[in-house]
């Protein structure tokens, strides 16, 4: 299960993430012709603290979710992944809903701090023309598996 | 014809790295078409990054693989890698790999393991495996440093009818009620779960010792 | 009749234990024509995103029978929608849908089936493979008033494991219960399974 600080998420296995994106990674990545721009950079990243990685993890599903993975919907057809499109999309939909991070007060700059490093990924995503952004996100998923499995305890 | 364009003649192709407790190798093939005398140079690029920069070391080579490890290093980091392929009196061939990154690409060997008969024991010693993953104090990762959630899978092959498991993070173990002067036959795979990871075995076949009590 | 209509397939309902999960209807019957029926799917991200699209099933596009295999479409804990219509020929029917959606933390989940056996004084336990979502918690115990319960997480299946060492002279009973992460449920325990050991009782 995943544990984003006082966020915890039971039955979504991160294996199963893997296995449905491995299975379209090769033909998404390479549609990805912009090897210049990085939009989960590094810096979106490092050193988030666990009282953080709630805020951070729910913002970036919830725009991969409701932006990214909608819009880009249409290549999922063309290239008849959706399938595994399906199973990835509903895992991380799992997650996304079991994330209730805290609203209250002392959280505000926690909270803050959290969109800034969202912020740091939306203004590059903005850089990009739609299609190029909406390519190169969902062609970073990995990234953001790669950060989810920080959190995850077997 | 441009080079890598559809009708410039193929001298290039499965570029891809090889990696194996994060010792990555950039491999490659010729093509239908490349006489003996291609030469290959290697160039890598941190994915993010605009400049692509030379591997010294693979510039005008013959051979078809290049050692990246150093260059690929950082845990944090995806990378891509070009080589391009000359003939003489021709046009340059370049080829771009797919992007790489170690913590997802790269393969667990087996374990190094010491696995010591005693009466109606078997002890299995694991030793730590080192990468060449350099830490900021210089020293060089253990695969149990990068991997939190490694762990070691031992089974006991009780003469081809029932298997004894033990498992978990320490590297000391022991299979204890064993029938001296027995033979067993032991693997040990190590497993990171977060990655799905898991090595090939490493067997031992060993015989208890004879009870002179 | 190439003009009368197909009628939608009826009573659609799934069947499902132990994670496999199985979708019936009332069959089609045009006599002297072969009716095939499509079952199709949506996960809830889809139905809340996205709910023109449904997803054509992994092995049930098309089916000639009355069922479908949907467990390999079923890769999530949410609420999926399904539906099924028949074709004959070029005519097709209206879609039936399965009200309501199936989530598949529904399943029934049942005790695992065990064999239990000792090999000199070794306990040992085969449990059948009922698939990679599944673990099982086993306790044993020595048959003795006051004997302590052991227990265990078993994930290897399909092969006999070793539990324990066994006493000499003393009888010694298994139980199991599977586990599945996915929907974070536990099946009851199985009846226990005891075996006794060969030779002198040791003194308590």
């Amino acid at each position: 299960e995943f544990h984003f600080g006082p966020c915890h998420v039971e039955g979504v296995a991160l294996l199963e993430l893997w296995k449905a994106f491995g299975a379209m990674k090769d033909i998404v990545v390479t549609q990805d012709k912009i090897m210049s721009v990085r939009l989960l950079k590094q810096e979106v990243f490092q050193n988030v603290s666990d009282a953080e990685s709630c805020y951070l993890a729910h913002e970036l599903l919830k725009f991969y979710l409701h932006t990214v993975f909608k819009d880009y919907y249409h290549k999922v057809v063309e290239f008849k992944i959706m399938k595994s499109f399906s199973t990835l999309a509903n895992n991380l939909f799992v997650i996304m809903s079991k994330l209730q991070p805290r609203q209250e007060n002392e959280t505000v700059s926690i909270r803050e701090s959290a969109h800034r490093r969202f912020l740091l990924f939306w203004s590059a995503f903005k850089q990009l023309n739609t299609e190029a952004a909406l390519t190169k996100a969902f062609g970073e998923v990995d990234i953001l598996l790669t950060w989810m499995g920080k959190f995850y305890r077997h | 014809a441009a080079p890598g364009t559809e009708d410039s003649p193929a001298l290039l192709q499965y570029v891809k790295f090889q990696s194996s407790n994060f010792e990555n190798i950039l491999t490659w093939e010729s093509g239908p078409e490349s006489p003996p005398d291609t030469t290959y140079s290697v160039e890598y690029k941190t994915y993010g990054e605009s400049v692509w920069l030379a591997k010294k070391g693979c510039q005008g080579i013959t051979r078809k693989s290049c050692n990246l490890t150093m260059e690929t290093g950082n845990l944090t980091e995806l990378y891509y890698a070009k080589v391009t392929a000359v003939r003489p009196g021709g046009q340059p061939f370049p080829k771009i790999s797919e992007r790489f990154s170690s913590l997802q690409h790269t393969t667990i060997k087996p374990p190094d393991v010491t696995c010591v008969p005693k009466v109606r024991s078997i002890q299995m010693i694991i030793h730590p495996t080192p990468t060449p993953i350099l830490a900021g104090d210089g020293h060089r990762f253990t695969l149990e440093e990068i991997f939190q959630d490694l762990f070691y899978r031992l089974e006991l092959r009780v003469n081809h009818t029932y298997q004894m498991h033990l498992g978990g993070q320490q590297r000391e173990y022991e299979f204890l009620g064993l029938t001296p002067e027995t033979e067993f036959l032991g693997t040990i795979m190590i497993l990171v779960p977060t990655w799905s990871k898991e090595s090939a075995p490493y067997v031992c076949r060993v015989k208890t010792l004879p009870d002179w009590t | 009749d190439p003009g009368a209509v197909v009628p939608a397939p009826q009573n659609l309902s799934v069947h499902s234990a132990n994670m496999k999960h199985l979708l019936v209807w009332s069959p089609v019957i045009l006599p002297g024509e072969t009716v095939h029926y499509w079952v199709e799917y949506q996960g809830e991200y889809e139905s809340l995103y996205m709910s023109h699209v449904w997803i054509p099933s992994s092995w049930c596009s098309p089916t000639p029978g009355p069922e479908c295999d949907v467990t390999d479409d079923i890769t999530a804990t949410v609420p999926y929608r399904l539906r099924v219509r028949a074709t004959s020929g070029p005519r097709a029917s209206a879609w039936s849908a399965l009200k309501p959606p199936f989530n598949r933390n529904s399943t029934l989940l049942l005790p695992p089936r065990m064999a239990v056996r000792k090999d000199g004084s070794h306990l040992v336990i085969e449990l059948e493979d009922l698939g990679p979502q599944f673990e099982f918690f086993v306790t044993f115990w020595r048959k003795a008033p006051g004997a302590k319960e052991h227990a265990k997480v078993v994930r290897s299946v399909g092969f006999p494991v070793y539990l324990g060492a066994m006493e000499p002279g003393a009888v010694y009973c298994v139980k199991a219960r599977a586990l599945v992460r996915a929907i974070a449920r536990r099946s009851a325990f199985s009846q226990a399974q005891c075996v006794e050991v060969q030779g002198e009782a040791l003194p308590l």
